[in-house]
């Protein structure tokens, strides 16, 4: 386990999906997610992304979204790989990587769409960001449905 | 029939209060191993838990139709309701305490234990000297801190004992409750057996039968009244490795295999303390925030049972709130530093541990 | 609810191919299991011949269906099972455009057209009940009169008074919760003192909502007058017993089944993925039926048995033995031929499958109906985003919806139709919430804080109205077969050439007008687009829509009142092979706007009635 690559990838996912790292923790799915990134794409890319992003700590908030969009959101390379990062806490699915991607960077055999586990889908974070479950699992409960649903304020 | 100490309606209420806060106190415990357990594994042990749970929240819904039905306030959010972990049950010879743990098997043989079957041989033996103190207890009897109950099945014996006393002395003035606070499985559905509402002798009785009965089978068998697996025997299927059939003697089941994992579950630490965790940390927020919402899920239930009974539908989403959050700290490592100094005692996973709820509502008691 | 364990050992080709049955019956779905349970409960030897794997008989199996569908990035209807090309089924996401003339052969269905639907059905035990929705609706008293009331299709040989306490029955073998109070409209009857076994599921926030935007507005159509509003449906899972049900004997759920006692499944939990398959096991299923009748005893099981030919003794008309091919690996192609016999035969692999066998049979038949006048319910989508959220992807799939319109003086000249407001919100349309996260991340490029509530506003607040539109029997919509396309145990697959009748684009033309009127009332922003390349795309008198296959099977062997207009009678007796029996969704002559299960499920008590009397 590359503990010092999970604290970096824990901040970075915190700010990028919107979500705390207990909670993020609270998926079970940390340590599935960086070994899905480094199998995919390779640690190399990996750690590009995280340098790049432990680069832009210690500034203001304003700035640091500018910064975030114009150096990795934004970066040809690393963009496409934070979009998925997103993607998979929010719903554990790895989707393959765009094409001009893949033409420039090379092609990765383990680069095909898939959700990475079975818990990996239930313990989806888009779920809790729009006040229901995913279908099929941790249910709610008889009749929640019919009470006003509670989406967290963000 | 042997004598009661149950003499007044008041002292049956103390009693009944107790038979609540029994029914609760094992609560926790099983929730902290059925959420320890890797989802979508442990498939065998986390139904036996489910289950176990369901019951025994029915069975303090059937204490508090109980309480309900001489007159008495059921109140789950006394400052003494919840017990501090670890905690002594009422078991005769005192061998064992509860704790807050994750699913392994010294938490089975816990719940082996607290489900186990055992009326005392007589009734003089039926309440024996309390032989360790300085620990929380429960169901002790209440008009005599010295002495404790040999089985939980005795306990309810006893309460039986006293509401066949008082009914003889008062009749059925003794059933003075407002019918309106019972809780039915209109409010309250569980496959475990249907809520009844208790307004009379007979229905008392049956209310009683139907807990003891889940809890240890009904007269030396395996199977309760309504023909489900008691408690006890349900657990022992994870330790035999084998399901029972209909048919099976006790300690023998010849069903189909019933498998354990102990290495798909998280590692808790186990009877966790808010104190444990660093109180600047999100994590702490978060198991704060849990104790939060456990509280506000006692009262919740406790405004159900006085009058209001419509609301235990919404305590059903609170109770799976509740799910989550626990899972949610049970991923979480418990940073070292405050954790290490016992990491070493007993009881403890090897290895770091992860967080847990502590259930430790004090704090936000009304 | 328990399976006896030695259900689990399963009965062996050998030893059934030793016996001669009182019944065999040909596929363990609704229709099957009920006859099962109801005639080795009356005392008869059964055999269940079940082309699927019997892997959900113990809650793992079951469970283990349920790790198959989160494991899938791709969930569709039939993700949670598994793939058997010994037993194939079509799936949704193989259906393609078909080039006109060439048939669409990529499915299990080789369809030819001109309609290419993305219906299904399910092919293991329990069969299609496993995916269910579990709405269940009766159908209208007119929905039996359609010809003299209306001049179309044909009457029903029976009434809806005459069916009526099969409802009933079929109501308690599912398990339906509704309150009666809500299901009086349109003309349907109940006893007085009628209740369901269980109280109706409240209806979902966001059916709150749409009712509060259109109670007290009306519609006309045909000079008449409908009030909306927004109505509980029926549903076959379980809710909180009623305490009057059966005189006041109360009702108790049947939960999961297995083959060791586990409780679970006792109230519907909310899931929201009650299609394709419940968590829980709270929504009935065949197999809490067939467990049922598995206590019995009397009620044996084959499962991995494709039955592959009816043989009728050519003397008497009467079937003499039914030949199935039993695989013991679905990868592998290999079988061993078994002939299983008995008194009498019931063939219940739904509508599309008993057609097809009896085809692939080459049995005689009199009326030449058999595989024709194939229906099933067509879909028309319409979505759009509410002004506020709504909580929507939360509850059963579907908890209320417009009735309405199910019935009325216009039906002779257009299709009726019911609504359902979908709780899992644009899902079914264009893939949500999957696709709202892709749009919002790489289209948007939002993330962070923003991110999440962009999702809570676009995906709570979708509103989804699936209407479902009646369509009526047509003689050249059917089902056949060709030798050159077979299956991998050589079994010729279904050929389906299918048309939506103009009778139903009508109301589906009408629909979409019905929906920008809802839309306009609540204030929402109509988001429905219908893509010309879609493979259900139609074009109709100027505009183009999307018809979905409504996996409402029905029609492909006709019930009436005689041997030259239809292929069963009233009983599902065939008029051909005195002790053959064709029961299921086929029977029903015209399928109304009631999704088809609870009424093939009372024409199977019917049967189960008359099978008994001939027993006897
Ligand atoms: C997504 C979806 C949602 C639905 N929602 C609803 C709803 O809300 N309400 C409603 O009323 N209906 C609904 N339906 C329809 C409902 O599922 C079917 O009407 C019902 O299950 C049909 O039952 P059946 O027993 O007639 O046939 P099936 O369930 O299809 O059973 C046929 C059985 O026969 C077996 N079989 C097939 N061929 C052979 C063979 N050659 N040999 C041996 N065995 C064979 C199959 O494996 C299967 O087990 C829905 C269907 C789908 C797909
Ligand atoms: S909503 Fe969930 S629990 Fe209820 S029936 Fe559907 S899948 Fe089952």
């Amino acid at each position: 386990m590359r503990h010092h690559a999970i604290d970096v990838f824990l901040r970075f996912s915190a700010e990028v999906t919107g979500f705390k790292i207990v909670e993020l923790r609270g998926t079970g799915e940390s340590g599935e997610y960086l070994g899905t990134l480094d199998r995919i794409v390779g640690p190399d890319v990996v750690d590009e992304l995280l340098s790049a992003y432990a680069e832009l700590q210690p500034r203001e908030e304003a700035e640091r979204e500018q910064l975030l969009r114009r150096q990795i959101f934004g970066n040809e390379k690393l963009g496409p790989i934070a979009r998925n990062i997103i993607k998979l806490w929010y719903v554990g699915i790895w989707y393959q990587l765009p094409r001009n991607w893949r033409e420039r960077w090379g092609v990765r055999e383990a680069d095909v769409t898939f959700t990475v586990s079975p818990n990996a889908y239930t313990e989806g974070l888009l779920w809790p960001a729009i006040g229901a479950n995913p279908a099929g699992a941790r249910a709610p409960g008889y009749g929640s449905w019919a009470l006003p649903p509670e989406i967290p304020q963000v | 029939m042997a004598a009661t100490d149950i003499q007044t309606i008041d002292c049956l209420k103390d009693y009944l209060y107790r038979a609540m806060q029994l029914e609760h106190a094992t609560i926790p415990a099983y929730l902290s191993a059925m959420y320890s357990i890797h989802p979508q594994t442990n498939s065998d042990a986390y139904h036996i838990l489910r289950v176990v749970v369901v019951e025994e929240m029915l069975h303090l819904t059937i204490a508090a139709n109980l309480m309900n039905a001489v007159g008495g306030k059921p109140d789950l959010t006394r400052a003494d309701f919840v017990p501090e972990f670890p905690t002594y049950l009422p078991d005769g010879e005192k061998d064992f305490q509860v704790s807050l743990q994750c699913f392994s098997p010294s938490a089975l043989d816990t719940f082996l234990k607290i489900e186990r079957p055992g009326l005392a041989p007589d009734a003089n033996t039926r309440r024996i000297p309390r032989r360790s103190r300085g620990t929380a207890k429960l169901a002790a009897c209440p008009e005599d801190e010295e002495l404790e109950f040999y089985s939980i099945g005795d306990f309810y014996q006893e309460i039986e004992r006293g509401f066949e006393h008082l009914y003889r002395v008062h009749g059925a003035a003794l059933f003075s409750g407002d019918p309106k606070r019972q809780i039915t499985s209109e409010y309250y559905y569980s496959g475990g057996g249907e809520l009844r509402p208790v307004v009379c002798m007979e229905s008392a009785r049956a209310a009683i039968g139907l807990i003891t009965g889940q809890g240890e089978g009904d007269g030396g068998g395996i199977y309760d009244a309504e023909r489900e697996l008691a408690h006890f025997y349900r657990f022992e299927q994870l330790k035999l490795g084998k399901y029972y059939e209909p048919g099976d003697v006790p300690h023998d089941p010849k069903g189909p295999p019933c498998q354990v994992d102990w290495t798909a579950v998280y590692p808790t630490y186990t009877n966790p303390r808010l104190e444990k965790f660093d109180a600047s940390s999100e994590l702490y927020e978060y198991a704060r925030d849990f104790n939060r919402d456990y509280a506000e899920f006692l009262a919740l239930v406790t405004e159900a049972f006085n009058g209001k009974p419509q609301l235990l539908l919404d305590a059903v989403p609170k109770m799976f709130r509740l799910r989550n959050g626990a899972m949610q700290l049970m991923r979480n490592p418990l940073p070292a530093s405050k954790a290490s100094a016992d990491s070493a005692a007993a009881g403890q996973p090897d290895g770091p541990a992860n967080a847990a709820p502590t259930f430790e509502v004090a704090e936000f008691a009304r | 609810m328990r399976f006896p364990s030695q259900a689990a050992k399963k009965t062996q080709l050998e030893a059934a191919c030793q016996h001669t049955y009182d019944v065999v019956i040909v596929g363990a779905g609704v229709a099957g299991a009920i006859i099962g349970n109801e005639l080795s409960r009356a005392g008869k030897r059964v055999l269940m011949v079940e082309a699927g794997l019997g892997e959900d008989i113990t809650v793992k199996g079951y469970e283990e269906y349920l790790q198959r569908f989160y494991a899938t990035a791709v969930k569709d209807n039939q993700s949670p099972y598994p793939v058997n090309p010994n037993a194939p089924m079509p799936r949704g996401t193989t259906v393609r455009p078909v080039a006109p003339g060439q048939p669409e052969t990529s499915g299990y269905i080789v369809q030819t057209g001109p309609f290419i639907s993305d219906t299904t059905y399910t092919r293991v035990l329990g069969g299609t009940s496993m995916h269910w929705e579990a709405k269940t609706p009766r159908m209208l008293p007119e929905d039996f009169e359609m010809a003299s009331r209306f001049g179309r299709a044909a009457d029903w040989p029976i009434s809806y008074d005459e069916l009526e306490p099969f409802y009933r029955q079929a109501e308690r073998e599912i398990g339906v919760s509704a309150d009666v109070e809500d299901q009086r409209y349109l003309d349907l009857r109940f006893p007085d003192d009628y209740v369901f076994p269980m109280r109706g599921l409240p209806l979902s926030y966001l059916d709150r909502m749409v009712d509060k935007g259109i109670r007290g507005t009306e519609v006309e159509i045909d000079g008449e007058r409908y009030p909306l509003k927004v109505r509980p449906y029926p549903q076959g899972r379980n809710g909180i017993p009623n305490s009057e049900y059966d005189g006041g004997k109360g009702y108790v759920p049947v939960g999961a089944v297995s083959t060791h006692q586990v409780e679970e499944g006792e109230r519907c939990q909310g899931n929201n993925n009650c299609v394709p398959i419940c968590p829980v096991q709270a929504k009935y299923h065949a197999g809490k039926t067939l467990a049922k009748a598995l206590q019995t005893e009397r009620l044996e099981l084959l499962t991995q048995a494709v039955a592959s030919k009816v043989h009728v003794d050519p003397e008497t008309g009467r079937v003499s033995h039914i030949e199935v091919k039993y695989y013991e690996d679905p990868d592998e192609p290999h079988f061993v031929t078994g002939n299983i016999r008995g008194q009498l035969f019931v063939l219940s692999a739904g509508a599309i499958e008993t057609a097809r066998l009896l085809l692939a049979s080459n049995l005689p038949s009199t009326s030449g109906l058999v595989g024709r006048n194939l229906m099933d319910h067509a879909y028309l989508l319409n979505w759009a985003l509410l002004p506020e959220v709504a909580g929507t992807m939360r509850g059963t799939n579907a908890t209320g919806g417009i009735v309405d319109l199910r019935g009325g003086s216009f039906r002779r000249s257009q299709a009726a139709f019911s609504v359902d407001i979908h709780n899992d919100g644009w899902g079914w349309a264009v893939g949500s919430p999957y696709t709202d996260l892709l749009n919002l991340v790489d289209d948007h490029n939002q993330f962070g804080a923003q991110l999440r509530r962009d999702l809570a506003q676009r995906i709570s607040s979708q509103l989804l109205l699936a209407f479902m539109v009646e369509v009526l029997p047509n003689p050249s919509n059917r089902v056949t077969v060709d030798p050159a396309y077979t299956d991998a145990l050589g079994n010729m697959r279904p050929v389906v050439s299918f048309s939506v009748p103009d009778y139903t684009m009508r109301g589906v033309a009408y629909a979409r007008r019905f929906a920008q009127t809802v839309f306009q009332r609540l204030g929402a922003r109509d988001y429905t687009f219908y893509d010309p390349t879609d493979y259900g795309y139609i074009h109709y008198e100027g505009d183009g829509y999307i018809i979905r296959g409504g996996n409402h099977l029905a029609g492909t062997h006709i019930m009436g009142t005689d041997k030259h207009t239809s292929v069963v009678n009233s009983d599902q007796r065939s008029w051909d092979h005195q002790n053959l029996y064709l029961v299921g969704g086929g029977s029903m002559p015209s399928i109304g706007t009631a999704n088809v299960t609870l009424t093939l499920s009372a024409l199977c008590f019917k049967t189960a009635q008359a099978m008994l009397e001939e027993l006897r």
